[in-house]
């Protein structure tokens, strides 16, 4: 081949590999005597109300949780509000009658595996009934075990986000 | 400029109106909308409701634009500072005392009061701490619940019961912030034409059981249609949800209905959800129906169409004029006799509008089979049928009398799957009026178009694109492929209908010669 190839010459002080290799080590060995920041999960958790570190955001956007009334049953009226403003189209209702003749939703799923998360369900809820939650833990072993049901959404139990800072809520 | 018309100014814009023309009318024509409540067109107006208050230049104070009458040289503000003003106090009384329930109200979505206080109304209440008048909800009728927290008051129902109804079974009761609407004692809302209330009402107060929580107005779609319940041919409004027709509602048509349709034609929707319907041809094999496609069972028609010497054609009263000319045309050759089946009923007259009932012939297109060349001699058809060559029956329903004529030598038509069909050459699926696009020739010869509401199941057609194709496979001739062009086709045959195409009818119909242009 008749390119030709310029080699530098350089100092043996620069590329010797010795150097660089104490200057990593040097990093390693100095967080070694630093304050551990990783969080140890799962023997080690976190919920929303947590302060420190590892505490998640109280407007963290997970999934959803139905709140209930006194006698726990879910406060949701069948207004239709959220499966329209969806964006994702994940939430399914169908709005019936009970006894007392007060509308309520005979069937009210919301596929998780949909959902994009924005909660303007939350937003848009005239009855303060859906709720996007403070949580992500949520694994399953079947897909069809992320359509969640009215009773399940009910008997969720993690906190729910608070979506808006309460000090500054037109985020000015 | 004749003289009996008045030249005013509205918003600014200038329009030329007949001598006696209402202020909200004028403006209309101006392309303004005054908001009211009380006006209604097919009603008297009473000005209660004091929201289309506009300012009239050289008037001393605003004016009710639904009682004054327009005169030359007027100019109206309607939306003026001291209108807007006006309207925005108004909206504040009928909401100190109106629940804040728009979530489970079913007028959500389509709610006057909801419009006009998102529009112009006042963002937010100063009676705040003061309890809201509670009434119970009441039941008015067969179809129709009362609720008084959200009554406005306008009085639509009871001059709809009083002056159109004639049956003045509503008042207002108490007074003041007291009043609520109340019923006699002694009658409910049974009056054929009652359910037209829940239409009238601005808000959510008169509203339907039938309708009560199924849908939400938004979710709605809304085709134009005609009732098939009578030889009326009320303008209705189909409105589907998911493809499922969830309620029919009046649509506007001054020459036919005005503004109304009778309780029996608005709770006739359920035949139109039907889940037993034909989704594909079937064919005789043996002893049996076997599922086939268009082309084997059109080529299978034509065989058993082809030199027939007669042929019976018994139809249903609610198919097209569309199916019924084409059906009719594509047995030219033979000697055809056609009837259609005529079911009767009481009439039930709506007394403040002239020439509007519910008729005695529950048939939309008696006068269009008519026109197509069909008898109405059902029983005497019925009985001949078995001399012809041929039987073909469409979306009759087999009673005992029809089901005895089924034999290889019977096509059947058919929207509904029965049993009683299995004794015949073929069975085609057809669909029904709410899946179709056609007409209906009403009892004073308006054609009037129907649309298409909700999509077709499985493999059915149109009956016109069947006997269309029948005659293209048997004959030679050309089909239409649209609706359109099959009702253009139709002068041919029927001279009334020449010159007449879908865009002409538009969405109010024409009139025809009912009488003079029948078919051959």
């Amino acid at each position: 081949m008749a390119i030709g190839v310029k080699v530098m010459k350089r100092p043996e002080g620069e590329t010797s590999y010795v150097r660089a290799a104490l200057r990593g080590m040097r990093l390693t060995f100095k967080h070694m005597f630093q304050p551990k920041v990783t969080m140890q999960y799962p023997e080690e958790r976190t919920t929303a109300d947590a302060r420190g570190p590892y505490a998640i955001a109280p407007r963290w956007r997970g999934t959803h949780r139905m709140m209930a009334d006194e006698q726990g049953r879910s406060k949701c009226v069948a207004c239709g509000l959220c499966p329209q403003i969806c964006p994702a189209n994940c939430i399914k209702l169908v709005p019936g009658e009970d006894e007392h003749g007060n509308r309520y939703p005979l069937i009210y799923e919301i596929d998780e595996f949909r959902c994009v998360f924005c909660g303007y369900c939350q937003e848009v809820c005239p009855e303060e009934a859906i709720h996007v939650g403070v949580h992500f833990e949520n694994a399953e072993y079947g897909r069809d075990r992320f359509v969640y049901d009215l009773e399940r959404l009910t008997s969720q139990t993690h906190p729910v986000s608070t979506l808006w800072d309460p000090a500054d809520p037109k985020g000015e | 400029m004749t003289q009996d018309r008045v030249n005013v100014t509205i918003d600014g814009v200038p329009v030329a109106v007949p001598k006696g023309t209402s202020i909200i009318e004028a403006a209309k024509q101006a392309g303004v909308l005054v908001p009211h409540y009380c006006y209604h067109p097919s009603l008297p107006s009473p000005a209660v409701c004091r929201m289309c208050l506009v300012e009239v230049e050289k008037a001393p104070k605003l004016m009710p634009a639904c009682v004054t009458t327009v005169a030359e040289g007027n100019v109206v503000h309607v939306n003026s500072p001291a209108a807007k003003e006006a309207r925005e106090s108004v909206l504040e009384f009928l909401l100190i005392n109106h629940p804040l329930d728009c979530p489970i109200c079913d007028q959500a979505g389509e709610c006057e009061l909801q419009d006009y206080v998102f529009q112009e109304g006042r963002a937010n209440s100063r009676y705040g701490e003061f309890a809201k008048r509670y009434n119970p909800v009441e039941d008015f009728g067969p179809d129709v619940l009362y609720v008084a927290n959200r009554c406005i008051l306008c009085t639509r129902c009871v001059r709809f019961m009083e002056d159109v109804a004639g049956e003045p079974v509503l008042n207002v009761s108490e007074r003041g912030d007291r009043a609520y609407i109340g019923i006699d004692p002694d009658h409910t809302l049974t009056h054929p034409w009652s359910g037209n209330v829940v239409d009238l009402c601005p808000v959510g107060s008169l509203i339907s059981k039938d309708f009560l929580h199924k849908a939400r107005a938004w979710d709605l779609d809304k085709t134009a249609s005609v009732c098939p319940g009578c030889t009326q041919g009320c303008n209705i409004m189909i409105d589907t949800r998911d493809d499922v027709v969830v309620r029919l509602r009046p649509r506007a048509n001054l020459d036919v209905n005005r503004h109304f349709i009778c309780d029996e034609g608005r709770a006739d929707y359920r035949w139109m959800n039907r889940g037993d319907r034909v989704e594909a041809p079937l064919r005789r094999d043996g002893s049996k129906l076997v599922p086939t496609d268009w082309e084997h069972a059109i080529a299978r028609f034509a065989e058993l169409a082809k030199s027939v010497r007669s042929v019976t054609i018994l139809a249903s009263g609610r198919a097209s004029t569309e199916a019924l000319g084409y059906l009719r045309k594509a047995f030219d050759g033979a000697s055809v006799s056609a009837a259609v089946k005529v079911p009767t009923g009481s009439e039930a007259p709506l007394a403040g509008v002239p020439n509007l009932a519910l008729r005695t012939e529950r048939i939309p297109n008696l006068a269009g089979a008519l026109l197509a060349g069909f008898g109405t001699d059902w029983d005497r058809t019925v009985a001949g049928a078995g001399a012809s060559d041929l039987v073909v029956l469409l979306d009759v329903e087999l009673d005992d009398a029809v089901a005895k004529l089924i034999s290889a030598k019977t096509v059947i038509i058919a929207t509904v799957d029965d049993d009683r069909a299995g004794g015949a050459a073929l069975v085609l699926p057809t669909t029904t009026m709410a899946e179709e696009n056609g007409t209906y020739v009403n009892r004073d010869g308006r054609v009037q178009r129907y649309f298409q509401a909700k999509a077709a199941p499985g493999m059915a057609r149109p009956t016109w694109w069947i006997a269309a194709q029948l005659a293209e496979v048997g004959r030679g001739v050309a089909a239409p492929t649209t609706a359109a062009a099959a009702f253009a086709g139709l002068g041919k045959t029927i001279p009334a209908l020449a010159g007449l195409s879908y865009s002409e009818l538009g969405h109010t119909g024409r009139l025809v010669e009912v009488t003079a242009g029948a078919a051959r």
